[in-house]
């Protein structure tokens, strides 16, 4: 069977249901058996702003992004304004016909610089500055605009009065339609979408019946895409995944306070607080759900998860940067009393206020010194929705057995990217014991009386000991004798080593690909399964590339990380950020620098073809800073 | 023999503080409400109320400045069988802390909040906490207090704590009697205790408050308690409890201003979501089993599933 390979943008009016029009699509191409990934891209806004979802489709493993487009799909003017770059010869673009005589002028909700930079575009073309201009420009490229009257046709279909409810479900059923996926499979999603709404699932399927038929009689169909098998599947999203690794893992306890794009995660956790149990595991052992509390703020969330995780229970926080910033004192507080505490950091564009509801990963070197005074601490980092699920297990265990704050970071673009995974095997989740007190009334819980730096831990509830964030002695109580200080410091930083004797470098710091190579990329986090796409078309022109992803912080692989690169010979550093802060933490640790960069800081997601291109760059022009612009 | 509620850990306050009166009154109640000292966390913020914990013989935890009371939500939450009480100055839990005193009493977690009001921040040297009047001077002060004053018993009343009271340090018995009725109520108290600071605060001395202070219970008629029984008294009970609350100068009332039953506990409103909350809270759930996760990921995520 001939490759499959589409990718496609769906766009319209926050609030106008792009989201479920996504969700759709996603559903459908994985009903016919295709793999689909999507990220999703948004205002900080509720209604209105341009808001669009990308997806790629395959019929193997799919990873990673691409531009240009082969279908673009405009609920909306917005849409066909903002990506008016995003086409190329033989794109399918899908819009309203309506929409052919709305002036760039009168479309208030694209920012002011981007209008500015399209009207320059469209002028400096020779185009009309509206919808029809852009097109124009458009077909110019190759593109073949297909207006449809959404409005009468969905009329026809449904005659409740309000066909722009519908115009969302149009563009999806289109859109599949065009590429030829079976019509019964779009009808089983209606029902998986709207659930038991049965006045809502009715109208849908007509609509459904009515673009398949409009696509048809008007022969839009560009492709015909068989049915492959299908596996029983999850579609999540990094917010999902983190939600599911945290219960598997053992959470009970989450509190949070609303931010972007943290608070999807403990929304997920709310509505599945009531847990299902292994059959035949859960006689005799007492189960119940995970609680999830919303604080007045997220101090007061760090410091209740704190709290609750000094009474045995497995607690989390999520957050973002600005409220990430305000934990700073509570992670202190963590690693001088060693308490076992997971922040789920969601990173977007900062600083400040920043890019709230874009990507971004400059809160690296933020994580690694988040708080005053020096402790122990780890930093973790996931890279696809599968190792959202299993780092966020690993994060509770690592917490449980060095007794340490863990920084689990996910970056907004892995948050808000939706991927087919298999279910997962919730036996083969390790859920990793701490070392108790043995609940006897004289108990240290800082005892020196350790080889690995570990004391075991007391619980509320069950043992009398102390914490302060004051220097403390064995029992827990405020000192400040220096012989007691320096054995506690020690004993606190002896944790670190123990988890790097303890933890395999396969969690910690991987080589991806060929051993050996021409060229070694160095990432991390969301762009993960992008670089090893670029890869593999960089091994179609002959060029032998691998990768060094890193997925450990704190404490830093720093000698198999040396090891791998003193034997590379370009070394290329991929980041969603200005500064570069994964080489520079490589830098700190093993004095290596990585002079070539391909850096993305406009909080938009990254994409196979412009790493692609920035590769060739610098591999071939020798070029040493690429900076990435895509995204509309 | 009954449990020793003292550690013999050095108390460091200074002489005449009125955190003696504190600290004798509260483990007087929990000797006297013999209470399991593992199942008692006490928790505090920064300050001299915060080394309270150091000195009672029970689970302690002494956290960061303002914190206390997200800490005791969080260890109470997970654990809802415990008894919290928080210790924390007027500068803690008024001024750093004052987001986190208005939260607890919209959730009324069953916490007991002591409030150790002195007017000063006296670990560090004297300056002006959030209880002092405007103008007031006192010796450390380089100038009058240039800030208003606000009010603890009514901003609790106003934030929905069910169990309002204020004591005096120097009457031991009635605030032992306070904090046992508070520890005993369902919600979250608020016990603001009148201390003197014989260090930095020469304006409102021991002697100055034993002129004003009055016991509401003194009079026969007072009845601050809201039951299901009396519940269409709600609103006068509460209004009555604020007229109180703005005694401020001449005479301050002491004793219990407001308890209402009738509003349920943070775990009893999580009780209502999340299943068997109350039997099985979190910190009595088993996570795993011969080290392997007992939660079933397709059951619990069903809905995620594509088939």
């Amino acid at each position: 069977m001939e490759n499959v390979d589409l990718s496609i943008v769906i766009g319209g009016p926050q609030g106008g249901g792009i989201d479920t029009a996504s969700n759709m699509i996603s559903k459908a191409f994985a009903y016919s058996g295709y793999q689909v990934i999507s990220v999703r891209e948004f205002h900080s806004n509720i209604k209105g702003r341009h808001s669009y979802v990308h997806l790629r489709v395959k019929n193997s493993q799919v990873r990673s992004l691409r531009y240009p487009v082969d279908i673009l799909v405009a609920l909306d003017p917005d849409t066909i304004f903002e990506h008016h770059e995003d086409i190329s010869k033989g794109t399918r673009v899908l819009y309203d016909a309506d929409f052919e005589a709305s002036e760039l002028s009168q479309a208030r909700m694209i920012m002011r610089d981007t209008s500015r930079r399209i009207k320059e575009m469209l002028e400096s073309t020779g185009h009309p500055l509206n919808v029809r201009g852009v097109l124009d420009y458009m077909k110019s490229k190759g593109a073949f605009p297909i207006p449809i009257s959404f409005g009468n046709v969905v009329s026809e279909a449904v005659s409740d009065g309000t066909p722009t409810r519908y115009f969302n479900t149009f563009g999806a059923a289109a859109t599949l339609a065009v590429v030829g996926i079976e019509k019964n499979y779009v009808e089983k999603v209606i029902k998986s979408v709207f659930g038991n709404k049965e006045k809502v699932i009715g109208p849908n399927i007509k609509v459904v019946d009515a673009a398949y038929d409009y696509c048809a009689r008007n022969n839009l169909r560009i492709k015909n895409l068989p049915d492959l098998e299908m596996g029983k599947k999850m579609l999540l999203t990094g917010n999902d995944g983190s939600a599911i690794g945290k219960v598997l893992g053992g959470l009970r306890f989450q509190t949070y306070y609303p931010i972007t794009p943290a608070s999807d995660e403990s929304t997920i956790l709310e509505e599945h607080e009531e847990l299902k149990w292994i059959d035949g595991e859960n006689t005799n052992l007492i189960t119940g759900g995970v609680t999830v509390v919303q604080a007045e703020d997220e101090i007061s969330a760090i410091n209740m998860a704190s709290g609750a995780a000094m009474t045995g229970t497995r607690s989390a926080t999520a957050t973002s940067g600005p409220g990430f910033s305000l934990m700073a004192e509570a992670i202190s507080f963590a690693g001088m009393d060693e308490i076992p505490l997971v922040v789920t950091l969601y990173q977007r564009g900062g600083p400040s206020t920043g890019l709230p509801t874009r990507n971004g990963q400059s809160d690296l070197l933020f994580a690694l010194h988040t708080g005053h005074g020096e402790f122990p601490r780890m930093v973790i980092s996931s890279g696809d929705v599968k190792e959202c699920i299993e780092d966020s297990a690993r994060a509770l265990n690592y917490a449980q057995r060095y007794q340490l704050p863990v920084i689990h970071l996910i970056d907004k673009n892995l948050a808000n990217t939706t991927e087919l995974v298999d279910i997962p095997d919730g036996s083969s989740i390790m859920i990793q014991d701490p070392e108790r007190s043995d609940g006897k009334d004289a108990f240290s819980r800082f005892t020196l009386d350790t080889k690995n730096g570990i004391s075991p831990i007391g619980y509320f509830g069950r043992d009398i000991f102390w914490l302060t964030g004051d220097e403390h002695d064995e029992k827990g109580h405020v000192t400040e004798d220096t012989w007691m200080r320096d054995r506690q410091m020690e004993k606190r930083f002896l944790k670190l080593q123990t988890a790097e004797e303890e933890i395999p470098m396969s969690d910690r710091a991987i080589v991806l690909g060929p051993s050996r190579a021409d060229v070694t990329f160095m990432t991390w986090g969301s762009q993960k399964g992008l670089v090893l796409d670029v890869i593999d078309a960089l091994g179609k022109k002959g060029i032998k590339a691998n990768l060094l992803y890193l997925k450990m912080f704190e404490p830093f692989p720093a000698k198999f990380v040396s090891d791998v690169l003193k034997k590379a010979k370009t070394v290329i550093g991929v980041e969603s950020n200005m500064t570069a802060q994964a080489s520079k933490v490589i830098k700190m640790n093993t004095g290596i620098d990585i002079e070539n960069q391909i850096l993305k800081y406009n909080g938009r997601h990254v994409t196979e073809d412009e790493v692609m291109e920035a590769s060739l760059k610098i591999i071939e022009k020798k070029q040493k800073i690429v900076v990435l612009e895509n995204g509309a | 023999m009954a449990h020793n509620f003292r550690t013999d850990v050095a108390i460091d306050w200074c002489p005449g503080c009125g955190d003696f009166g504190i600290l004798t009154a509260l483990t007087q109640a929990f000797t006297e409400l013999n209470l399991d000292p593992k199942n008692l966390a006490m928790v505090s913020g920064i300050g001299c109320s915060g080394k309270t914990p150091h000195y009672v013989n029970a689970a302690g935890m002494h956290t960061l400045h303002g914190r206390g009371i997200p800490f005791a939500t969080g260890v109470k939450l997970a654990n809802p069988n415990l008894k919290v009480v928080l210790t924390g100055g007027d500068g803690d839990l008024l001024s750093i802390g004052a987001g986190h005193f208005v939260a607890e009493g919209r959730r009324n977690t069953g916490i007991t909040v002591v409030l150790f009001d002195n007017q000063v921040y006296g670990l560090t040297k004297g300056q002006a906490a959030p209880t002092m009047a405007l103008g007031m001077q006192t010796k450390s002060l380089t100038r009058p207090n240039v800030f208003g004053q606000v009010n603890p018993v009514a901003l609790a009343l106003a934030s929905g704590y069910t169990f309002v009271a204020r004591g005096f340090s120097f009457d031991t018995k009635q605030l032992k009697d306070i904090i046992k009725r508070s520890i005993l109520h369902d919600g979250s108290s608020l016990i603001d205790v009148l201390q003197p600071c014989p260090t930095y605060n020469n304006i409102n001395t021991m002697e100055v408050y034993r002129q004003k202070v009055y016991k509401l219970e003194d009079d026969k008629s007072w009845n601050p308690t809201i039951n299901e029984s009396n519940a269409d008294h709600y609103e006068e009970i509460y209004q009555r409890a604020f007229m109180k609350a703005l005694e401020m100068d001449k005479r301050i009332p002491t004793g219990v201003f407001f308890e209402n039953n009738t509003i349920p506990s943070f775990p009893k409103r999580l009780n209502e979501h999340v299943k068997d909350y109350l039997t099985s809270p979190p910190a009595l759930q088993s996570v795993g089993k011969n080290g392997k996760s007992l939660v079933d990921p397709a059951n619990s995520f069903a809905d995620k599933i594509l088939q």
